[in-house]
C-alpha cells in the first residue's frame, strides 16, 4: 500500500518520542532527561511540518497534484490548515512543557509520567489536526482529554487540585457521551462517517429532525470542551486546582482542540447545514463572552481570572461562527470567517500562554497568586512586570500588539457580513472588549501602580529576577517575541489565508 | 481497498420513510399491490412473534424443569440446610467486605489489554483479504507495532512493581 | 428491519445515563452513569450501522473504538476518584467544595 509517509512523519516522530520518553523513565538516569527527550522530539516533529508546508521550493518533497494529501481514504488530511495547526499545538506544547519542567520537579511529583502524558496529548492534537472523519476525530479528541484530567490531578496531596481532576474529569466524559451520541444520529442519518460523505449526504438527503438533533449534540460535546457558556462551569475549578503549566496547556492546546473539531465539522462535515450550527454558535459566543467578562471583572485571584478571561476569549473565537447566522453569506465571508477564527486561535496560544508564564514566575516567588499581592510589583521586578503589561495588553487588545491584530481581523469578519445578527454580534464584542479592558488593565495597574503589600517582602524578593529557571525565562522570550513580531507584522499570518480557501472551498 | 461507499443512500431513505421523516419515497408511491406501510408492520410484528415464541419456550423449559423436580424429589427441611452457604465454610462478616486495593491495581491492568484485544478480532478477519491484495506483510507489521506498543505498557507495569504481590 | 426498538432501547439508556449524572452522588456512581450513556450509542451505532447495511462496518468498528475509550477512561476516573477517596476519605461529589464558584 502507498502510504505518503511523508505526510504522517509529525504524527510518527511524535510517536516515537512517546514510546522513548516512557522507556527512558524506566532507565535509571536522571528524571530530566525526560524533559529534553520530549523537547527534542516536539522540535523535531516540527521539521516535517515545516517541509510540507514548503513542499514546493524543495528538491526532495514530491509534491501532490492537488492543494492537499489525502490518506486512508479522506479520513486524514494534510492541508495548510492542519499544518498551521500542528505547528500551533507542537510549539504551544513545548512552551508547556518548558513551564512544567521547574514547576513539577519543585514538587516532587512524578516527572517522567507527567511528560509522557503531556506528550500524548499533543499527539492527539497533532492528529486532530488532520482528522476529517467522526472516528478519527473522536479517538484524537479523547488522546487530547485522556492525559490531562490525570495531569490536572498531578499534586496528589493537594485536595484541591484532586477536586480539579474529578470536575474536570467527570464534565470530560459527559461531553464525550453527549458528543458520541449526536455522532451516532448523523451517522444514522446520512450513513457516512468522513466529513466529504457526510456533506454529500446531507446536501442530498436534505434536513430533518434526526440530523438537526445529531448536529446540535455533536457541536454541544465540543462546546463542553472549549468551555462555552453554559457549559464553561468546570472552567475556573479546573483551572484554579490544576497545577498552573497545566492550566496553560489546558487553556491552549486542549481548547485549541476543541475549536478545531468545531471548526471542520462545521465548516466542513455541516457545511449545508448553516441555518442549524449558525443560530447555536452565535448564541454561544453572546453568552461566553458576556458571562465570561463579567464574572472575570470580580475576581481577585490571577489564575482565576485568567479562566473566567479564556472563556471569555473563547467567545470572541466563536464570533465569526455566529457571523454565518445570515442566509446571504457568500463564500467569501465565511472564507474570511473561517481565517477569523484560525487567526485568533493562533495569536491567542502565544499570548495566553505568555500570561501563563508569567504568573508562574510571578507566583513561584510570591508563593500566592491573588492579585493584591501582586502590587508593586515593578519596583522589585521590573522586567517580569514589562512582560506581565505586555501579554495582558495584548490580551485586552491595545495596538499594536499581536491580540489587537486578532480583534481587527475577528471584527472585519463579521461586520462584512450584511446582516442584522452579525452586527449585533458584532455590537456585543465591542462591549465586551470594554468589560475585558477594565479588568486586564486592573492587573496592570496592581503591578505598577500600586503599593506593594505589608506582607510581601519586597527587599528579599528584589535581586530574585535572575533566579527564574532557565526553562522559564525561554518560554517568557519566545512568547513576548511571538505576540510582539505578529503584531507588528500581521502580514506573516496572512498566509494562513490558503487555509480558508482549502477548507472552507465549495460554498 | 477503500473504495468509495456508493451505497445508494436516497434510494435507501426511500425504502424506510417512517424512520426519518414522514416524506413519502418514490418507491413508497410506486408500490400498489401491498401497501409499504403494511409491508413494514407484517415485518415489524413477525419480529415480535419470534420473540414472543422464545420467551415462551424459555418459561416453559424452567417451569417444567422446576415443577418435575418438586414432584420427584423427596421433601425434608432442616435448619441447617437453609443455612447460606459459601464454599462448605460458615460465611463470616457482612457481604460488603473491602476488597484489597491489589486486586484493583490488578483489575484496571486486566481491563485495558483485555479490550485493547478487541482491536485484534477485526484485523485477524480482515487479514486475508489484504493479504490477497499483496498487503500481507504491511498488516502484519502493523499489529506487531500495535502490540509492541502494548507490550512495553506491561514492560512498564512490571518495572514500576505494580505486578508484585506482597 | 428492527430500528425504531434499538434507538427508543439507546434513547431510554441515555436518558437513565443523563439522570444518573445529575442525580447520583457518589463518584462511583456517576462514572457508572456515564458507561450507561456511552452503551447507550454503541446500541445506536451498531443498530445504524445494520440498517444502512456499511460495506465498511463504519459503525460497528466505531463501537469498539468507544469501548476501547471507555475503559481507558474507567481506569482514569476510577484512578482519581480513589486518589480523592485517599485525601478525604469521601467520594460523594456534593462534598468537593473547595474551589468557590
Amino acid at each position: 500500500m502507498n502510504v505518503d509517509y511523508h505526510a504522517l512523519a509529525p504524527e510518527i516522530i511524535l510517536g516515537i518520542t512517546v514510546l522513548a520518553v516512557l522507556v527512558v523513565d524506566l532507565l535509571r538516569i536522571p528524571k530530566y532527561w525526560t524533559a529534553v527527550i520530549g523537547l527534542v522530539g516536539l522540535f523535531a516533529a516540527f521539521v516535517p511540518v515545516l517541509t510540507l508546508g514548503f513542499c514546493e521550493s524543495l528538491d526532495f518533497c514530491t509534491e501532490p497534484e492537488t492543494a492537499q494529501r489525502v490518506l486512508f481514504g479522506g479520513s486524514f488530511v494534510v492541508d495548510t490548515f492542519s499544518l498551521v495547526l500542528k505547528g500551533l499545538f507542537l510549539g504551544a506544547t513545548a512552551v508547556a512543557l518548558l513551564l512544567s519542567v521547574g514547576y513539577i520537579e519543585e514538587d516532587r511529583y512524578w516527572q517522567g509520567e507527567f511528560y509522557f502524558l503531556m506528550l500524548c496529548s499533543a499527539l492527539g492534537a497533532v492528529v486532530l489536526a488532520s482528522s476529517r472523519d467522526l472516528v478519527t476525530l473522536f479517538v484524537a479528541l479523547e488522546l487530547v482529554t485522556g492525559p490531562t484530567f490525570l495531569m490536572a490531578g498531578w499534586r496528589k496531596g493537594d485536595p484541591r487540585s484532586n477536586e480539579a481532576a474529578l470536575k474536570y474529569f467527570i464534565i470530560g466524559v459527559l461531553s464525550a457521551a453527549i458528543l458520541l451520541f449526536g455522532m451516532s444520529l448523523v451517522y444514522g442519518y446520512t450513513g457516512e462517517l468522513t466529513f466529504g460523505g457526510i456533506r454529500a449526504a446531507t446536501a442530498a438527503l436534505g434536513d430533518s429532525a434526526l440530523l438537526t438533533i445529531g448536529v446540535i449534540l455533536t457541536l454541544l460535546g465540543f462546546a463542553f470542551k472549549v468551555s462555552a457558556v453554559p457549559f464553561h462551569f468546570w472552567t475556573p475549578d479546573t483551572y484554579q486546582g490544576a497545577p498552573i503549566p497545566v492550566t496553560a496547556y489546558l487553556s491552549v492546546v486542549s481548547k485549541t482542540a476543541g475549536f478545531v473539531g468545531l471548526l471542520t465539522l462545521s465548516y466542513q462535515a455541516f457545511a449545508e447545514l448553516r441555518d442549524v450550527w449558525g443560530p447555536l454558535l452565535w448564541i454561544l459566543a453572546a453568552l461566553s463572552m458576556t458571562v465570561g467578562n463579567l464574572i472575570a471583572v470580580r475576581q481577585d485571584d490571577i489564575v482565576r481570572l485568567l479562566g473566567y478571561s479564556s472563556i471569555a476569549q473563547g467567545g470572541f473565537i466563536l464570533v465569526p461562527f455566529g457571523a454565518a447566522v445570515a442566509g446571504n453569506v457568500t463564500g467569501d465571508q465565511l472564507e474570511q470567517a473561517f481565517f477569523a477564527t484560525v487567526t485568533y486561535l493562533l495569536i491567542y496560544a502565544v499570548m495566553n500562554m505568555g500570561a501563563f508564564a508569567v504568573v508562574i514566575a510571578g507566583a513561584n516567588r510570591l508563593k500566592s497568586t491573588l492579585i493584591a499581592d501582586w502590587g508593586g510589583l515593578s519596583s522589585y521586578a521590573p522586567g517580569l512586570a514589562g512582560l506581565l503589561a505586555l501579554f495582558f495588553a495584548s490580551l485586552a487588545g491595545i495596538p499594536p500588539i499581536a491580540g489587537w491584530f486578532a480583534k481587527l481581523v475577528m471584527f472585519s469578519s463579521v461586520l462584512g457580513v450584511d446582516s442584522g445578527w452579525a452586527t449585533a454580534l458584532a455590537v456585543i464584542a465591542v462591549l465586551n472588549s470594554v468589560v475585558a479592558f477594565y479588568y486586564y488593565a486592573k492587573v496592570i495597574k496592581s503591578a505598577w501602580f500600586d503599593q506593594v503589600p505589608d506582607t510581601i517582602p519586597a527587599a528579599e524578593l528584589r535581586g530574585m529576577g535572575r533566579a527564574v529557571a532557565p526553562s522559564l525565562q525561554f518560554a517568557l522570550v519566545l512568547t513576548a517575541v511571538g505576540v510582539l513580531v505578529l503584531g507588528i507584522f500581521p502580514n506573516l499570518i496572512a498566509d494562513v489565508g490558503d487555509v480558508a480557501k482549502t477548507v472552507a472551498a465549495g460554498f | 481497498m477503500c473504495q468509495s461507499r456508493a451505497v445508494p443512500l436516497l434510494a435507501l431513505a426511500a425504502q424506510t420513510p417512517n424512520l426519518y421523516s414522514p416524506r413519502p419515497g418514490p418507491q413508497a408511491a410506486s408500490a400498489s399491490h401491498k401497501g409499504f406501510f403494511e409491508t413494514v408492520l407484517d415485518q415489524y410484528f413477525g419480529d415480535y412473534i419470534t420473540v414472543a415464541a422464545f420467551l415462551g419456550m424459555g418459561a416453559l423449559l424452567v417451569a417444567g424443569a422446576v415443577l418435575a423436580s418438586a414432584a420427584l424429589r423427596p421433601n425434608n427441611p432442616t435448619a441447617v440446610k437453609s443455612q447460606s452457604y459459601e464454599c462448605g465454610i460458615d460465611p463470616v462478616g457482612g457481604g460488603w467486605s473491602q476488597t484489597q486495593i491489589r486486586y484493583y491495581i490488578f483489575a484496571l491492568l486486566f481491563l485495558i489489554f483485555d479490550v485493547e484485544a478487541v482491536f485484534i478480532f477485526p484485523w485477524a478477519v480482515g487479514l486475508e483479504t489484504f493479504s490477497d491484495l499483496g498487503m500481507g506483510v504491511f498488516v502484519l507489521v502493523e499489529m506487531v507495532i500495535f502490540i509492541g506498543i502494548l507490550v512495553l505498557g506491561l514492560v512498564y507495569a512490571v518495572r514500576k512493581g505494580v505486578l508484585r504481590w506482597e | 428491519m428492527l430500528i425504531n426498538q434499538f434507538l427508543l432501547l439507546g434513547a431510554a439508556l441515555f436518558a437513565l445515563g443523563v439522570y444518573g449524572v445529575l442525580t447520583r452522588r457518589n463518584a462511583v456512581m456517576v462514572l457508572l452513569s456515564v458507561e450507561l450513556m456511552l452503551a447507550a450509542v454503541n446500541i445506536n451505532f451498531v443498530a445504524f450501522d445494520r440498517l444502512i447495511g456499511d460495506e465498511l462496518a463504519g459503525g460497528q468498528i466505531f463501537a469498539l473504538f468507544i469501548i476501547a475509550v471507555a475503559a481507558a477512561e474507567v481506569g482514569i476516573g476510577l484512578a482519581i476518584i480513589l486518589l480523592i477517596f485517599r485525601n478525604r476519605r469521601s467520594a460523594n461529589v456534593d462534598e468537593l467544595d473547595l474551589l468557590k464558584l
